[in-house]
């Protein structure tokens, strides 16, 4: 897989479009079936009040099919972020990732922990996702999740216990949280002894920097292919679905799980 | 959390990095020349120049002095050549004197006594010219404000705080010293006391009436949401010290904002007309 570490143009959909051309032509040069992009890449992160005209339908808006229509040329599955605009209610919007592959739109995920405190607004732009979404493709069982999901064990468990074998995590991540995103990718693998794929915006955005440092986690912890920080970069790593089973058969979490603590959680997590 | 001068430490070489990352990140977005700012030869103005110079290259940056005849220090003008020397940007001198002696004949209700009033007019003067530059040489006006006084308000409205990019204004006076000696500013001018100038034997810490290493302390704890009591606890501050610098803090919002209005649109610039700082 290949991961694409860009920089945005806040609100320019045709230029970040473009570079996201580029960048899967450059992937698949590189013999990726798979290239990741950052969470909002097709818009930028910081896009206020300019989500309403910039959001569209998924899978129908026309930039979505335009990158469906490069996934099928270039037969390669591409998963990237955008904002989604809901058929049904035009001013409900979601952020969320989209998976398409040589056969087209493959599935979406909307982002279901909307972080809304210091720099983050979220909550004000978009309404909440209620699935955790896993995708059988012809590259592996596929989840998703976005940037601020990772503080919550619970969705990646969820995924893993769904049969994913890799989670991808697409994250705009500013650069006084990178300690926690370091820490978090390595323990959401370790626990659920997954692959994971990080990749995160770079550039300022309003004064936010995004750190970079996209990654690629082994189920055992380990970091298989690091991309720089705070630059473009666009790296490469291949992953073996067997280490699964080899890494299980070492930290056996999900054979020990304890269904019982999921009821606790649920209640303590309501009376909080 | 313990306030103590530890927690105000910073990984200097991430900070420089960030910081000149996002210098040339907006320079290069706007399509500027580079920048224009004013330099006093103090702290703030010294290391904000120099790290605008290491970020864009000497050749963008244009340092402006503007001294006037009240508050005019040799020692003061020296370091600024220093720094203009040592990291290779342009520096200029305008002397506002004349500028100024003709708002004491013009405004009518001048009164040469009232040091605040006159210090402001002082400020915005500094403001004017600094922008006249930019329009002409198509650069932007890069401020030096810092977090300490960004926070309790310590600035001229509409003055010396007003620039198109504010590169230091997240780092307490504290800091700034500290990114000043890692990037290379000589000791007597990082560690020289702070002074906005406006009178003559204006000295910040004697017009706040607390020192920085305090200060900074205090800010930092009411930024995270420290109470009053814990923060005069732990640095064994009267706590009538910690709620007088709470209050300038809270007092000063209205200097950090556009100008309030009455809300009677659907989308209100100030308040809930939300855009991105840059797009397209």
């Amino acid at each position: 897989m290949a991961l694409a570490q860009i920089s945005c143009r806040v609100g320019d959909k045709e230029h970040n479009l473009n570079v996201m051309k580029e960048n899967i032509r450059q992937a698949k040069q590189k013999e990726a079936n798979l290239v990741i992009f950052p969470e909002l890449a097709l818009t930028g992160y910081m896009c206020r009040d300019l989500v309403y005209e910039l959001a569209e339908p998924v899978p129908r808006g026309p930039y979505i099919c335009q990158l469906e229509e490069v996934a099928k040329k270039e037969s390669i599955h591409v998963i990237f972020g955008m904002l989604e605009r809901s058929e049904k209610a035009h001013a409900t919007l979601y952020n969320t990732a989209v998976l398409v592959g040589p056969s087209g739109f493959i599935g979406k995920y909307r982002k279901t922990h909307l972080p809304t405190h210091s720099v983050f607004e979220e909550k004000r732009y978009f309404r909440p996702g209620y699935q955790a979404s896993v995708f059988e493709t012809d590259i592996g069982r596929l989840g998703l999740i976005i940037c601020y999901d990772v503080f919550f064990p619970e969705i990646t468990r969820l995924l893993r216990l769904k049969g994913s074998q890799l989670i991808a995590c697409i994250s705009a991540s500013p650069a006084m949280r990178r300690e926690f995103f370091e820490t978090l990718t390595v323990a959401r693998a370790i626990e659920n002894t997954v692959y994971l794929a990080y990749v995160n915006l770079v550039g300022v955005e309003n004064g936010l920097q995004f750190w970079g440092g996209s990654r690629i986690v082994a189920p055992n912890g380990k970091i298989i292919s690091q991309a720089k920080y705070d630059e473009e970069d666009l790296v490469t790593g291949t992953i073996d679905y067997a280490d699964l089973e080899r890494t299980e058969t070492f930290v056996p979490a999900l054979r020990d799980l304890r269904p019982e603590f999921f009821d606790l959680l649920k209640e303590h997590t309501e009376n909080l | 959390m313990k306030l103590t001068s530890d927690i105000l430490k910073l990984d200097l070489p991430s900070v420089e990095t960030r910081i000149k990352q996002f210098i040339r990140n907006y320079v290069q977005k706007s399509g500027a020349n580079g920048v224009v700012l004013g330099v006093s030869g103090g702290v703030d103005s010294s290391t904000t120049a120099a790290i605008a110079a290491l970020a864009l290259d000497g050749q963008a940056v244009l340092g402006i002095m503007l001294p006037e005849e009240e508050t005019y220090s040799v020692a003061d003008a020296q370091h600024a050549k220093l720094i203009a020397r040592k990291f290779g940007f342009q520096l200029e001198a305008v002397d506002i004197s004349p500028v100024l002696r003709s708002y004491f004949q013009s405004l009518p209700i001048y009164d040469g006594s009232d040091k605040l009033s006159k210090g402001n007019l002082k400020a915005r003067t500094r403001m004017v010219c600094l922008y006249y530059y930019a329009n002409r040489l198509n650069k932007l006006v890069c401020g030096s404000s810092d977090k300490s006084e960004t926070m309790i308000g310590y600035f001229t409205k509409w003055g010396d705080a007003s620039a198109d990019l504010s590169p230091i204004m997240d780092l307490y006076k504290t800091q700034v010293r500290q990114l000043a000696l890692h990037i290379g500013i000589p000791k007597e001018i990082a560690t020289k006391p702070s002074t906005p100038a406006l009178w003559p034997g204006h000295l910040a810490e004697e017009e706040l009436g607390i020192k920085y290493k305090t200060l900074d302390l205090i800010l930092f704890g009411l930024e995270h949401f420290m109470t009053t009591e814990d923060i005069a606890e732990q640095l064994n501050t009267p706590i009538k010290i910690v709620a007088g610098v709470k209050k300038r803090w809270l007092d000063n919002e209205h200097k950090r904002r556009l100008p309030l209005t009455v809300k009677l649109g659907y989308r209100t610039a100030g308040s809930d007309f939300r855009l991105p700082y840059e797009s397209r």
